[in-house]
């Protein structure tokens, strides 16, 4: 500790006021209080502070995204060893997944940690832990055969325009690793459509890596035809209700497995970092605008309309989504009511746009962008009545 | 007795270092001083020279904005030193104290004489005898007018703010000297309100004649402003007047005896503190003689951990200050703070193992992380005892948006520190809407 402590100290005169790299001091505070909590006092009162930090706020999120990280990471790899015709077991199966997660990982922070650290130079401020979230948010929500050269576009996109040009962290009103991905999405839809979903494949001649498409779940159930019969057409395609659940199916990294968003959702709302009013809002969106649809649903309706609202909890990346990136506070609402109507909005946004609109399959990424955009008002107009209510004290 | 109950705030009573419920008499200090810096919006005119010898109870300066506002001597003899700080603000008049201390003289005011006495008659007393600063009036804390009549007086016993001295020592034995106090007050205004805690029986038992308002609620539950907040009807009521529960000792014993009173109960408190216990001292006392031979890296603040100031170690207690507390500066480096399980770290959030541990923990003053800009998370409208939204409040007062954060509540604000405690971007709420506060009363005038 002494060591890393001297070396610091050493290095320091550098980076101050007058040293040769001046202009670099975010970076080195950033390394710096990477490994020490800063020793900075109060200067005002109060002069004692609650040990919370932004740094300690951050790595409880990346915490919670343990779960998903490493299935993904072994489902990632299951799948490809699945299709490839080679071992489905743990330890080959992890393996591989590192090989073909890991780079993303890294693409995103690497390219990511660029863009923030230049902008932290050139507009003299530190670096915030936010892009820690961020920049493993966003590979998880690739699908794993995505190039890198594309992951590395996406991330600048989510970050430049997601978060930077507004300001930075705490101004940006869109959460950039969706930001980010929404850009793919649309720029390239080739490799990211949200109907197929593609599993890296070990081409056994050339050794390169080359690719094999399934349609998603969703997929699957927007194209049944017969009325009443979406979720025997899931089980057919191998998707049932507890598959989906656990999550061993092809699909973007993160997102396949409900149960562990499910783990982490319970532990970030326990810890009270994440907002349980969104994520209980959104559950309960999903399930009533379900349940709506079924209703509407008749013999000659899509029979997608018919399908049992429990599903939509656990296919595509909902619970990934309102899990890890709707409780983002800085682009959520920060009234409490408002916080129930965006999380219920989001999810019953997810299913129209899911079961109505035949142009995307999946919904949560554009509805919670699209929520994003509502956030200030919502809050706005509960902040507004909350006003109103006061005694005037001029 | 009116049950109020305020739901938010948050209770320091997992920080180590409460000073004990027993009261010790130190001896006499060498010195004692005044300090017109610590008086907030006052423009103090001298009106002694060092050198002079004075009374306990003469005139040390006077408020120029309002002459008939004067600031006592807590203590007799010889003016040693008068300091002054940057663009000659007065600091601190040091008094040394004389072997024998003379007593100026003021009228004393038996209890059937106060039933008679006119109003005018009483301030003027209370005016001359240099009693007056002790009473505050809302929304900005500044000295009340004299020429005013207030809608209500509220007095607070206040003892939720950790390390404060507890209103059963102070009033130990004083139970006519506060009924008195509170006739005084009476005479001022027809309504005069007294809060007291729930979870003090004592005190309920002890004063139960005189106390209109029982509490429920955590830190700052007990604050005038709080229970001002909580019980308006109108807008008419937010200019009251507030008073500390040992200030209307103070008043009390001043019209009794026709002396000018100094005596004060201050609790030390504080990890760093040698003895952690309540000192029936005066006011004015030198800080070191309640806390003496302490050193190293220790900060001394004087009225309170939020909303205190930092004082220096040979620095003294100001007149409404009545807490010491000390506590480490910690000025230390951890090795990957950030992800320690934290059993020890206390926490107004779950995101610490020490939400499981029910035992003390020790405070320091480190900033725990670093400034950065505000996610929203909400945490400080959570705690706000007055339903300001902080996070939003802020931000208006930021962007010079004066209407609107007036329609946030700006002035209902307590200045209880709550928010800047809890924040995990280390933002500086509190001492921004303070400061917004105190440049909108300076630019208007309005009192």
């Amino acid at each position: 500790m002494r060591i890393i402590q001297n070396f610091f100290d050493s290095q320091r005169k550098h980076f101050v006021k007058g040293g040769k790299w001046e202009k670099y001091y975010p970076i080195f505070e950033a390394t710096e209080t990477f490994f020490f909590f800063p020793d900075h006092v109060t200067r005002t009162g109060p002069h004692i502070r609650d040990s919370l930090d932004l740094k300690r706020f951050m790595s409880l999120v990346i915490l919670a995204l343990m779960p998903p990280l490493f299935f993904g990471i072994y489902n990632a790899g299951c799948q490809s060893n699945l299709v490839s015709g080679m071992s489905p077991d743990f330890f080959p199966a992890f393996t591989r997944g590192l090989s073909i997660v890991m780079p993303l990982i890294i693409v995103s922070y690497t390219v990511g940690f660029f863009w923030e650290f230049l902008f932290a130079v050139v507009r003299k401020h530190s670096i915030s832990e936010g892009f820690l979230v961020t920049g493993l948010l966003f590979p998880l929500t690739l699908p794993p055969t995505l190039p890198l050269w594309q992951a590395a576009v996406g991330i600048s996109f989510g970050v430049v325009i997601g978060k930077e040009i507004f300001g930075g962290t705490g101004r940006n009103f869109l959460n950039p690793a969706l930001t980010g991905r929404a850009f793919i999405f649309f720029a390239y839809p080739g490799k990211m459509s949200g109907d197929t979903v593609w599993t890296v494949m070990a081409s056994v001649k050339a050794g390169a890596a080359d690719a094999f498409s399934g349609a998603t779940p969703l997929a699957v159930a927007a194209v049944t035809d017969a009325y009443g019969s979406t979720e025997a057409a899931l089980t057919k395609a191998g998707f049932t209700f507890s598959t989906l659940f656990w999550g061993r199916h092809p699909g973007s990294i993160g997102e396949t497995s409900a149960f562990l968003c499910l783990i982490g959702a319970i532990l970030l709302m326990l810890l009270g970092i994440a907002s349980c009013r969104i994520i209980i809002g959104g559950v309960l969106g999903v399930l009533s605008a379900g349940f709506l649809l079924n209703l509407a649903a008749t013999e000659n309706s899509l029979p997608f309309l018919s399908l049992n609202p429990a599903y939509h909890l656990v296919m595509g990346g909902f619970a990934f989504g309102i899990t890890y990136m709707a409780t983002d506070p800085v682009s959520a609402p920060g009234m409490n009511t408002a916080k129930w109507v965006y999380g219920f909005l989001i999810g019953s946004l997810t299913v129209f746009i899911r079961v109505l609109n035949p142009a995307y399959p999946e919904g949560v990424m554009l509805s919670i962008l699209f929520m994003n955009v509502f956030a200030p008002l919502l809050d706005h107009i509960e902040i507004k009545a909350k006003l109103r209510k006061r005694i005037a004290n001029v | 007795m009116i049950a109020i109950k305020v739901k938010k705030g948050y209770d320091f009573k997992n920080i180590a270092g409460q000073p004990a419920l027993e009261a010790e008499k130190p001896g006499k200090p060498a010195c004692v001083a005044a300090l017109p810096e610590k008086i907030p919006f006052i423009k103090p005119r001298l009106r002694v020279e060092v050198g002079d010898s004075v009374k306990i109870g003469s005139v040390l300066f006077e408020d120029r904005r309002n002459p008939a506002v004067r600031f006592m001597s807590p203590g007799g003899g010889e003016i040693a030193q008068i300091n002054f700080g940057p663009r000659r603000i007065i600091k601190e008049i040091v008094i040394r104290l004389a072997e024998n201390e003379a007593q100026a003289e003021f009228d004393a005011l038996s209890e059937k004489a106060l039933e008679q006495i006119e109003r005018d008659k009483l301030v003027a007393m209370l005016l001359d005898g240099g009693m007056w600063p002790l009473i505050k009036a809302f929304p900005f804390r500044d000295i009340a007018d004299p020429a005013a009549v207030p809608p209500a007086i509220f007095v607070s016993l206040g003892a939720k703010e950790a390390f404060q001295p507890a209103p059963e020592v102070y009033l130990n034995g004083k139970k006519n000297l506060f009924g008195y106090g509170i006739k005084i007050l009476q005479k001022l205004t027809q309504n005069v309100y007294a809060g007291a805690a729930a979870d003090n029986p004592n005190v309920l038992k002890e004063l139960r004649e005189n106390i209109t308002h029982v509490f429920k609620g955590a830190y700052p539950a007990d604050d005038p402003g709080v229970l001002l907040y909580h019980i308006k009807q109108s807008s008419s009521e937010n200019r009251s007047w507030y008073i500390a529960g040992q200030d209307v000792l103070l008043l009390a014993q001043f019209l009794m005896t026709g002396a000018y009173p100094v005596e004060r109960t201050v609790a030390v408190g504080g990890t760093s503190a040698p003895k952690k216990k309540h000192f029936i001292t005066r006011i004015g006392v030198p800080l070191a003689h309640l806390a003496p031979g302490v050193n190293g890296d220790v900060r001394f603040t004087a009225g309170g951990i939020l909303r205190g100031y930092a004082a220096s170690k040979d620095g003294y207690l100001g007149l409404y200050e009545t807490s010491v507390t000390l506590l480490p500066e910690s000025g230390e480096k951890e090795l990957f703070g950030f992800a320690r399980p934290g059993f020890e770290k206390p926490s107004y959030s779950r995101a610490f193992l020490s939400f499981f541990n029910t035992s003390a923990l020790p405070a320091n003053c480190n900033l725990h992380g670093d400034g950065r800009a505000c996610i929203n998370c909400g945490a400080c409208a959570e705690v706000c005892p007055v339903d300001i939204l902080p996070q939003f409040a802020f931000k208006c007062v930021l962007a010079d948006e004066v209407e609107e954060s007036l329609q946030h509540g700006l002035l209902d604000c307590v200045e209880c520190g709550l928010c800047s405690y809890v924040c995990p971007s280390k933002v500086e709420v509190c001492t921004i809407l303070k400061k917004a506060k105190a440049a909108y009363y300076k630019e208007t005038g309005v009192k």
